[in-house]
């Protein structure tokens, strides 16, 4: 297996070191402290240091007790390991957009299919060095990529074998290179008022999603608003659906703009389901005409903002007809009469229409729409839009389009659920910043279209922005006219909004929260309960009721692979006592992890079992036995001073 | 739940401050005090009109101002190691109840009380320049908030485990208030230190006057001083730059009160004029 080539010294790198004291000041501070310690030792028996990035407690506590662990196993086996601390938007900036960090600790928001892995680990991510959740590690293979590639392309029963059956899969590759080593998958659980409104334990339902939202009715007529407590202050700023760092998952996202399929939750598993679209079909990519016909041309050439525009670069996809068996064509029908919500009162929203979605997909494969120099993918739903091949607006209907991509059915339905973009509010948006033609380019992930606040949030979801007050609140309003209020829908999951208000009130005190929906100021928290406070939740509350939903999201140690080593890495994970963490940390709310997958797609060696397969935690109860670690650090090719001070090679 | 918390410190303050008033002032000045009400207020009356607006500005940049300044926590760490943790351990929960209720209630009466007590000497000296300590401590503090930006204690994570015990936990609503008041990076230095300690300083000051007042103000200043540090809420290394802030402060005080009073003034242009005459 190939690793990272640009990484040729050893463990850490002194200048991750003077990385790690951030920007400014402190970064030329901390230089000097290290030049000092350096020079001191300059015939290389330098003790061996990294930096641990991780958020404050009150962004994160078990984050931060994890980090704490780890700090203290590394030191204690003589280590210089430290953590910064920064904000939860500054960490994902300095994690996922300036990839400035020796290790990191945080929470993946994964996806509920593995296709996530994808964007999480393909190697054209670290090359491009693309902000977001894009393979902020630098791992780098070809042969992942194309074990990467070929789960893309299979479909259902064949795929699944892919990942639980075959002897040696990537899977076993991650766990065996650690560009990040998943610690666990806590347990979503959160409360709400059972009194004030109906339906919260019905199936489909998640919270983190838009299915969590709606079919909710109101016990009254009188109740006309749904409190729900989040411990995140971020929404309550910014709702842009492209940032990075405003949040980890989508769920104001997902209730201010639909998507083409929604995410429904099933007692056979997790399906993409009708949404926006009506219906989706399967057909063969010729029957759609020559997509590269000039009338089909027309529709995205319109998307070209004014001026002297660049050519339109729809060149990505390799359309060698020779690969078109690996590629899926869906035809998409969009449901009737869909508008998005009015930017006035009085006006009706524009309709949704086949250009809207198909100028979605482009935006979001290039955020400047080909102007820049180079493309700037939107930051987000990289791994979703990543597999679109093309999108096709058929000539004569509003209605009708055909999305290719490069994979199978589960990829292309996947690729269905990002939010659809008003093109009428974007592309005047992107001219207005487009401002030198001659000379445009933009920061991948950083330019001022994806991480605004004051681009109007209009979607055509189920509920509409009405306001926000920064740290305190987000207000949404029932949008009318959206597709779900009809009467005529006989689909199951087609639940739409019943309370006319959704207000997202800021609690950062998850035992606050608790409270304040035990004593009826809230309806929901939203947020899921941090394991700290899940003891705090009333047992036998009459009103109260205690929910629990799927997850996918984990804990997890990522490493800056263009700074630390294979050995190194490995030694850092074995000490991780991932046994001890649930215990202690997260008060048994969670399940130890050895790969980062759903249980679904989890083969039996990889699955947990007592320890992890791979790389075990080196000690018993959570404390390290030192003993051992350096017996392993030793073959690993570190020298062990005197002291017990663990040194830096050559 | 903020009204709350605020209501409730209200209250508190509004029982000690007669009690006390009545105990360490005595009826004799607080009646010449309102006799002598309004010239009193008018020469005070700049000296309150300053701290008034240094407060505004301090709320308003402490809540707007942008992440321009340095990461410090790393390096606060890095100087005083572990310290903090010596509180932990001697940690009790009568001994926590006793530092929240100190941090939350005694830190409002002892900033209070002695804006009331100076004002009913006779000579509004001293009263005049601790409202410009005051001011001065607000001014300075956040020019440092926005140049230095770190994680109190309570934030890092080699505490994350020891927080069990802590105030918050147990009273989230004193968490909000503090959210509200502070931004959770606005660490360095430690307000509530210095301006305690500016409180202690001038309580030395006036001992003369006030004898009693003396003994109750050191004993709350070293209880909020050391209550910052036991609820983790500051680092050793603010507390320090707090007490550097504070004398700095009480000195540049008593600098500028009296150099410019009115009658100073008024002195010194006749002193100009009559030299220009000759």
């Amino acid at each position: 297996m190939k690793r990272n080539p640009t990484d040729p010294d050893d463990g850490v790198s002194r200048r991750s070191v003077l990385a790690a004291g951030a920007a400014g000041l402190s970064l030329s501070m901390s230089g000097c402290m290290d030049n000092v310690r350096s020079v001191v030792s300059r015939d290389g028996d330098e003790q061996l240091s990294l930096s641990i990035l991780t958020v404050p407690t009150e962004d994160g506590r078990a984050t931060a007790q994890i980090a704490d662990h780890l700090e203290e196993n590394l030191r204690t086996v003589g280590i210089d390991a430290s953590t910064v601390i920064r904000s939860r938007s500054e960490f994902l900036e300095q994690s996922l957009i300036d990839g400035d960090f020796d290790i990191y600790v945080g929470r993946h928001p994964a996806d509920y299919d593995p296709d996530f892995l994808y964007e999480a680990l393909h190697s054209t991510y670290a090359r491009a060095n693309e902000s977001g959740w894009q393979n902020p590690f630098g791992f780098a293979s070809t042969l992942f990529d194309r074990r990467l590639e070929e789960q893309r392309r299979l479909d259902g029963d064949e795929r699944r074998e892919l990942f639980v059956d075959r002897s040696y899969n990537f899977l076993d590759t991650l766990a065996a290179e650690k560009p990040f080593d998943p610690i666990c998958r806590p347990s979503e659980i959160r409360v709400a008022r059972s009194d004030r409104f109906d339906g919260w334990d019905e199936d489909h339902r998640h919270l983190a999603t838009r299915t969590g939202y709606l079919g909710l009715e109101p016990t009254d007529d009188d109740i006309e608003r749904l409190t729900a407590l989040v411990t995140d202050a971020r929404p309550s700023r910014n709702v842009n659906p492209l940032s990075a760092t405003v949040r980890e998952r989508g769920t104001v996202v997902d209730l201010l703009y639909d998507s083409l399929g929604t995410v429904v939750y099933t007692d056979e598993g997790i399906e993409v389901a009708s949404w926006l679209a009506e219906s989706w079909t399967e057909v063969d990519r010729d029957e759609i005409g020559h997509p590269d016909d000039e009338s089909n041309g027309d529709s995205k050439t319109d998307d070209e903002p004014d001026g002297d525009g660049k050519t339109d670069d729809e060149s990505s996809g390799d359309k060698t007809p020779d690969d078109s068996d690996d590629k899926t064509t869906l035809e998409i029908t969009l449901r009737d009469g869909c508008t998005f919500h009015s930017t006035d009162d009085d006006d009706d929203g524009e309709p949704v229409t086949a250009r809207d979605v198909a100028f979605t997909y482009r935006f979001l494969e290039d955020t400047t729409l080909g102007q820049s120099s180079t493309p700037a993918p939107a930051p987000r739903y990289r791994g979703q839009t990543s597999a679109v091949d093309e999108v096709v607006v058929a000539d004569d209907a509003d209605d009708t389009l055909w999305l290719t991509v490069d994979g199978g059915r589960d990829v292309a339905e996947r690729a269905l659920t990002v939010p659809i973009l008003p093109r009428h509010i974007w592309l005047p948006e992107l001219e207005d910043r487009i401002s030198d033609f001659d000379d445009f380019s933009v920061e991948q992930g950083e330019w001022s279209l994806v991480t605004t606040d004051s681009v109007e949030p209009i979607g055509s979801g189920p509920y509409r922005f009405e306001s926000q007050s920064e740290r305190s609140y987000l207000h949404l309003e029932r949008f009318e006219d959206h597709f779900t209020l009809r009467e005529d829908l006989e689909e199951d999951h087609l639940r739409g909004p019943l309370v006319d208000e959704l207000r997202f009130s800021v609690e950062p005190n998850n035992q606050g929260a608790i409270s304040r929906v035990e004593n009826d100021s809230a309806d929901l928290m939203s947020s899921s309960i941090d394991a700290h406070a899940i003891g705090r939740i009333p047992e036998d509350h009459d009103d109260v009721v205690r929910l629990e939903d799927d997850s996918w999201t984990f804990y997890h140690v990522g490493f800056n692979m263009r700074r630390t080593e294979l050995g190194f890495r490995k030694a850092v994970c074995r000490l991780i006592d991932k046994e001890w963490i649930v215990e202690n940390i997260f008060y048994d709310h969670a399940e130890p992890l050895a790969t980062p997958v759903t249980d679904a797609w989890t083969p039996d060696r990889l699955a947990w079992d007592g320890e992890d397969p791979e790389t075990p935690f080196i000690g018993t109860d959570g404390d390290v036995n030192v003993e051992a670690a350096h017996a392993m650090l030793e073959s690993e090719g570190y020298t062990i001073d005197e002291d017990g001070a663990v040194l830096r090679r050559g | 739940m903020l009204v709350e918390v605020l209501t409730r410190v209200a209250i508190v303050v509004g029982i000690l401050l007669p009690v006390s008033l009545a105990l360490f002032i005595g009826r004799e000045r607080l009646e010449r005090t309102i006799v002598e009400l309004r010239p009193r207020l008018r020469i005070c009356a700049p000296y309150l009109a300053v701290l008034g607006l240094v407060l505004i500005l301090n709320r308003v940049m402490r809540q707007t101002a942008p992440n321009m300044g340095f990461h410090a926590t790393e390096l606060i760490r890095d100087i005083e190691g572990d310290f903090i943790l010596i509180f932990q351990e001697i940690s009790t929960p009568e001994l926590t109840a006793y530092f929240s209720a100190i941090y939350v209630y005694g830190y409002a009466f002892l900033l209070i009380f002695p804006g009331v007590a100076y004002f009913a000497m006779s000579d509004t000296k001293t009263f005049r320049r601790l409202m410009a300590a005051y001011s001065l401590n607000y001014a300075i503090g956040v020019v440092l908030y926005i140049l230095v930006i770190a994680y109190g204690p309570r934030n890092h994570t080699i505490f994350a485990s020891e927080l069990g015990v802590m105030l918050y936990e147990h009273s989230p609503q004193y968490q909000r208030l503090t959210r509200e008041v502070n931004r959770s990076v606005n660490v360095f230095p430690s307000l509530h230190t210095s301006l305690s300690a500016t409180v202690g300083i001038f309580a030395y000051y006036t001992r003369d006057s006030y004898p009693k007042w003396f003994v109750v103000a050191t004993v709350i200043a070293v209880s909020v001083i050391i209550s910052t540090m036991y609820l983790m809420i500051h680092w050793a290394v603010d507390v320090v730059a707090g007490l550097a802030l504070a004398v700095v402060c009480v000195a540049l005080a008593n600098k500028i009160v009296g150099r410019w009073s009115y009658d100073d003034v008024r002195g010194r242009l006749t002193d100009l004029r009559r030299r220009l005459d000759r």
